[in-house]
């Protein structure tokens, strides 16, 4: 129950997740809950709706087979922004085990994305059969609850921790241009379009959310700060910003050590969408990496 | 939800269309006016009905708003009806998927969005190319992606039916290259592949490289191509051209000088007639200044380099292409650009030779000096006619021309298939529009794509649009398929135009 608790603490709908978990008629044991909670974060498109076909596809592009259901949306508890899907649609569900399904099934299914073309088609990570209660929709995305656009789903920030070095909350004190090695003429050894424009920032450390204590409690961080297409999602650190980082031993600029004061120190990168978040995020942050 | 030129929905479009062609006229000028002796009117040009203009974001997708930028397209000639498209579009559904393609089953109609290839959400460049060797009729699919989600990583990779959700199988990667350009023949014993690729692992910074597989990609060599003192590396942009019997061209920017604003450079050519099956591939061609292998087309060209917005909101500094006739492998063009005149910020050339890159045309084709104009794209159809795709900047608008020649553009005509406002929407990040867009020719067809401003009006699409993606082109608005407004952005753009005869 502890994920769920931080489910609804950190999700904006929270109201409609917490409805939908508790109303489906067949009242579910605390087990089947914890499972459904997890599976609803680890799903991007939830929805509940009825079997409409079987063995069948809702639009042309998806390859029919006998693992495909046609299931018409009842109601959305889950989807990114992006992807228009609504009460009434018939979504193509590529299913664990079809047999688990006869037309006129009600149904919640855990999927996620497949194909997106006049219609959508989603691939089943789990589903609990029989009718939810209507869910509240969440203020201000539309008709359904919508995940905003380039928001990490617990289990995206949970696999970027589990990837990452260090997770520390910080503060950063300076942030400078690093000048990379370049050649004789001076020009960059490497022209590219992708090329990052490495700036550093020195994080002061506050507390270590996963890794070892950091000696002196001041770490040295590359980031991009070109606005190129690789490092388009990339963070970009301000003087006095505080947050919480996500960082990795620096293998991308070839120069995994800097000086600190009179000290040479190592060097960490924090590249990837996500890698740097407003401290708000700490309780969720913290309750994802304990419950790991 | 689809909003479609010849949608009975909108019964007077055809005189809309008319009436929108009046009132552009102005603006169309340039694409009316008399070049090399021949006059076009809007009488000559196709009718609206035969030139497709297709907004590839698929009605699932209405609420995205990326900037969906840098185009490419595949065909599979055997079977025509099946296509791919990229563009830099992120998984829509997560942020640890995989990066989708654009595919298309009905030959442009209609497209979908698939996430099969091996790189984690958004590629950072990605080209591709369907040979047809190996007999599987939605594949094969053969790419070149840049991973960028920790440092940049070249993947080569293989899908043997786009259709389905497998992931693409990777035969090759390595770090440290840059701009993969994948064409692709199909040969009775299998699959060859040539991806252009500017290589940094090279000895002497002599960096344009061909990454070259006989058999399908499950093996790939790096050829290097260039033979000269470099400035350190060569440009990013390594194009090979493919003919039907075998003969493969590259072209490539030789770097002579750097200053970390304009590159010194030779457009290059080197080519190879046994589709580089041999030991030293890409030799065949050798300029007479110095007997070393590589036509330089063009010496000591001033390339601005900018990795900021200079030409509107887009970046300059690499732009390239090449193609040749697939049926008479001694036709070959190369088209690039360069600082122009005074003013001019980038001009675009577009040079011929007959005599399989031998000895080029001295000075540029009639008109096609293009200037403020960048994403050049060459291709040649089967009856020999040679399609010249660019995106120019002009009077606050961006225009993508399609120019068409049949005698070496002594004459021409001139398709305008999008003129967007150049100011909208911002820029997310670079490329805006992209490095580059493609085009390439299948039976009497030239096809091609290139990114726009996606504003739904039919004002800005002379020959008509079709948006799969939920959108009122009375109001002019776009929405997310329930009724909520949606931005605008900059989206991919397919296209179908007839060949000349």
């Amino acid at each position: 129950m502890r994920i769920l608790s931080v489910l609804i603490r950190s999700s904006f709908w929270g109201a409609g997740l917490l409805l939908a978990l508790c109303g489906p008629t067949n009242a579910a044991a605390p087990q089947a809950t914890d499972n459904q909670a997890m599976l609803l974060g680890k799903a991007s498109i939830v929805f509940s709706g009825t079997v409409s076909q079987l063995a069948a596809t809702s639009f042309a592009d998806v390859p029919k087979s006998a693992q495909t259901i046609v299931v018409r949306v009842d109601s959305i508890l889950k989807k990114p922004a992006a992807v228009s899907l609504k009460r009434g649609d018939s979504v193509t569900v590529e299913a664990k085990d079809a047999s688990a399904f006869q037309e006129g099934a009600h149904a919640t299914f855990y999927t996620d994305g497949w194909i997106f073309g006049s219609g959508v088609a989603v691939k089943e990570l789990g589903h609990v059969l029989g009718k939810v209660s209507e869910p509240v929709p969440a203020a201000g995305s539309g008709n359904a609850p919508g995940q905003a656009q380039g928001q990490l789903s617990d289990q995206e920030l949970k696999e970027r921790m589990n990837e990452s070095d260090f997770v520390v909350v910080g503060r950063v004190t300076d942030v400078h241009k690093w000048n990379a090695r370049k050649t004789k003429s001076g020009s960059p050894l490497h022209v590219t379009e992708h090329d990052p424009d490495w700036r550093e920032a020195v994080v002061e450390i506050q507390s270590v959310l996963k890794g070892a204590r950091v000696k002196g409690n001041k770490v040295v961080v590359r980031f991009p700060n070109q606005n190129d297409v690789a490092w388009a999602h990339s963070p970009r650190f301000m003087k006095n910003q505080r947050g919480i980082f996500c960082l990795n031993r620096d293998k991308a600029t070839g120069a995994p050590t800097a000086k600190l004061g009179s000290k040479e120190v190592s060097v960490y990168t924090c590249l990837g969408h996500g890698d740097a978040l407003p401290l708000s995020e700490e309780a969720r942050v913290r309750a994802l990496l304990k419950n790991q | 939800m689809k909003a479609v030129a010849s949608d009975p929905r909108f019964p007077g479009f055809a005189v809309c269309v008319a009436l929108f062609a009046l009132l552009l006229s102005p603006l169309l000028g340039p694409a009316l006016k008399k070049t090399g002796g021949f006059l076009l009117t809007r009488g000559q040009a196709p009718a609206p009905s035969s030139i497709k203009v297709v907004d590839l974001i698929p009605a699932s997708l209405s609420g995205e708003t990326n900037q969906d930028s840098e185009p490419f397209l595949a065909i599979q000639k055997d079977n025509p009806q099946v296509m791919v498209a990229s563009a830099f579009t992120p998984n829509p559904f997560s942020m640890t998927g995989n990066a989708p393609v654009y595919v298309s089953q009905d030959g442009g109609v209609s497209w979908a969005l698939n996430a099969i290839t091996p790189v984690q959400r958004m590629t950072c460049d990605i080209t591709h190319a369907m040979a047809t060797g190996e007999s599987h009729p939605r594949g094969d699919l053969h790419a070149g992606t840049l991973d960028c989600s920790s440092g940049v990583t070249l993947d080569e990779s293989e899908s043997v039916d786009v259709a389905s959700s497998a992931t693409m199988s990777v035969q090759s990667m390595r770090g440290n290259v840059d701009q993969p350009f994948v064409r692709a023949l199909g040969v009775s014993s299998g699959d060859r592949i040539y991806v252009g690729v500017n290589d940094f692992n090279q000895a002497n910074g002599q960096t344009a490289t061909i990454d070259v597989s006989l058999d399908g990609g499950a093996t790939y060599k790096s050829v290097p191509i260039e033979r000269r003192k470099t400035a350190g590396q060569d440009g990013p942009s390594v194009r090979p051209a493919v003919a039907n019997d075998g003969t493969v061209y590259a072209a490539f920017f030789g770097w002579r000088k750097f200053d970390g604003k304009t590159a010194t450079s030779d457009v290059v050519v080197v080519r190879d007639d046994a589709a580089a099956t041999g030991a030293s591939p890409f030799q065949a061609l050798t300029d007479p200044s110095d007997k070393l292998p590589g036509r330089v087309v063009v010496k000591n060209a001033s390339i601005p380099w900018s990795n900021a917005p200079a030409l509107g909101q887009e970046r300059i500094g690499s732009t390239l292409s090449i193609a040749v006739d697939p049926n008479k492998s001694s036709i070959v063009y190369v088209g690039w650009a360069d600082k122009g005149d005074k003013g001019d910020i980038y001009t675009l050339h577009v040079r011929n030779s007959a005599d399989r890159g031998v000895t080029w045309s001295k000075a540029d084709l009639p008109g096609t000096t293009i200037h403020n104009a960048t994403n050049v794209a060459l291709a040649i159809a089967n009856n020999g006619v040679v399609g010249f795709l660019y995106q120019q900047l002009s009077a606050g608008r961006w225009v993508t021309h399609l120019l068409q020649s049949h005698d070496a553009f002594t004459t021409s005509q001139d398709t305008v298939l999008a003129t967007v406002p150049a100011d909208q929407p911002a820029e997310q990040f670079l490329p805006y529009l992209g490095d580059y867009d493609y085009l390439l020719s299948v039976g009497n067809e030239f096809r091609g794509v290139f990114c726009a401003n996606n504003t739904p009006d039919f004002a800005d699409f002379p020959h008509g649009v079709t948006f799969q993606r939920a959108a009122n082109f009375g109001a002019r608005t776009l929405n997310d398929g329930a009724g909520n407004l949606v931005a605008i952005s900059i989206d991919p753009f397919y296209f179908s135009v007839p060949v000349i005869p």
